[in-house]
């Protein structure tokens, strides 16, 4: 079979078909044959997942390897990932649900990525710092809505000014509701085009392909 | 029913103007200013001679309203490393999930193929896999170390997109953000230096494709515009008339 073919035409041609397979699925009621195909259809796309992340964590190692051999800087942290990764995965492969692999979930990643998400907090008030400030005429409208906002949210908003509630329940429920939803049209759209563009092979860089690079090879 | 038939309407009218694109009747396009800012933040990044990041936020492409914007994105992905590729940007893809990651790794290759640089393309380091969790303190860090120039946030963010655009902002980076994620579309505007926002993601990927029948492609979309604004004021009367319509949509 010719490199193009393989490359190009049978990605594509299987991700329309399995793609419009799915959508049909969507709109119609069908054979169970059908949606018994789909749902392993859909597994597939775990398995891959995993096969992937395999792959992934492959090269990550292989990364840190080479950053020791290199003695690159800070190079001494490749090695606790090292560590790290090997007894998470010895004590992963004699059971997951194993008491000592569990600890270690529970008591190193589960709080590691906790704190990691609450950092969220501190950079999204330096981020209204950032944004609420009157630099201009739209920025002058931001801080006064976001700021009525906050004052309804906060229970001494309504305390010292009552009126305040109405005031921001009014702007969550009309002006921000109607921008949210006219953007979830659009992105609708987009995504519509988006599928119609990769069924019909226009769009195919997701698949690392580069048409004029083909032809040239 | 009317789901269906709304869809067939939209399709039909993008692959009408991807046919007209074909015998060469290419609709106006408005240009989008993103596309310039690709070049201006890689150019700043070379002048500088520090790099430029291109960060994906969630790439969770088992999850279907994640995988609509992480595809958009690895379009704009292609464009952008061959760019980097050519001016000689030092260029770094951060992937926080496997299969992503194999995507990523195989578009930034091609595009650093392409452009007959292939020495530049670091297989460990240009498009790295950071497991997902594990990638923001890497990132953080690195951002600081490296003094990152410019970086690229597309795709689809959750709350990850403050701490990484708020990191980029102090460290000085001139930044391209764009997500369809509602919620997370306001730090995105406030914070980056410029943005795109909703369904500008994919209308990016498909306007610097330099593939007349994919640019061609927005104009159907603009088709579905006006009919669904058409419906929002049919609607609108209907409603304040007070006549239901709720039959229909049981059909």
């Amino acid at each position: 079979m010719s490199s193009r073919l393989v490359r190009i035409s049978i990605p594509i041609w299987l991700t329309a078909i399995f793609g419009i397979l799915m959508l049909v699925e969507f709109f119609f009621p069908m054979p169970k044959i059908v949606i018994d195909t789909n749902v392993t259809l859909r597994s597939f796309v775990t398995i891959v997942s995993a096969a992937a992340l395999i792959l992934g964590t492959v090269i990550l190692t292989i990364a840190h390897v080479r950053r020791i051999s290199d003695r690159k800087p800070e190079w001494y942290y490749s090695i606790i990932y090292l560590i790290s990764f090997a007894v998470a995965a010895a004590l992963g492969l004699i059971s997951v649900r194993e008491t000592n692999f569990m600890w270690i979930y529970n008591n190193m990643t589960s709080p590691i990525g906790a704190a990691l998400y609450s950092l969220t907090a501190f950079y999204i008030t330096s981020a209204a710092y950032r944004v609420f400030r009157a630099r201009n005429w739209n920025a002058a409208v931001l801080l006064i809505t976001g700021f009525i906002v906050l004052m309804m949210l906060i229970p001494v908003g309504a305390a010292i000014f009552p009126p305040i509630v109405p005031m921001g329940e009014w702007i969550r429920s009309f002006p921000s509701s109607a921008g949210f939803r006219g953007m979830i049209i659009g992105t609708s759209l987009g995504t519509i085009g988006l599928g119609v563009r990769i069924y019909t092979g226009r769009q195919k860089e997701h698949l690392g392909i580069r048409e004029e690079k083909m032809e040239g090879s | 029913m009317l789901a269906l038939v709304a869809l067939l309407i939209i399709v039909a009218a993008i692959l009408f103007y991807m046919q007209r694109a074909f015998s060469g009747k290419i609709p106006n396009l408005r240009r989008l200013p993103a596309v310039d800012v690709i070049a201006e933040i890689l150019g700043r990044c070379v002048e500088m001679g520090r790099p430029a990041w291109y960060l994906f936020g969630s790439t969770s492409m088992t999850t279907p309203s994640i995988l609509a914007p992480t595809v958009a994105a690895f379009q704009t992905l292609a464009y952008t490393a061959r760019m980097a590729a050519r001016v000689g940007a030092k260029f770094f893809v951060p992937v926080n999930q496997g299969l992503a990651y194999t995507m990523a790794y195989d578009i930034v290759n091609e595009a650093y193929r392409a452009e007959g640089k292939l020495e530049d393309f670091d297989p460990l380091r240009t498009v790295m896999y950071l497991p997902a969790g594990a990638d923001r303190m890497y990132i953080i860090n690195h951002m600081w170390e490296e003094q990152v120039a410019g970086a690229f946030f597309l795709g689809s963010w959750y709350h990850e997109a403050v701490i990484y655009t708020e990191n980029a902002a102090r460290v000085g980076a001139l930044m391209l953000g764009g997500t369809d994620t509602t919620h997370n579309i306001p730090f995105m505007v406030a914070i980056c230096d410029y943005s795109i926002i909703g369904e500008e993601l994919y209308a990016l990927g498909a306007y610097i494709s330099q593939d007349p029948t994919q640019s061609s492609s927005l104009a159907g979309q603009d088709i579905g515009k006006y009919f669904t604004i058409i419906l929002i004021l049919i609607g609108a009367v209907l409603a304040t008339a007070g006549i239901s319509i709720s039959w229909l949509f049981k059909m």
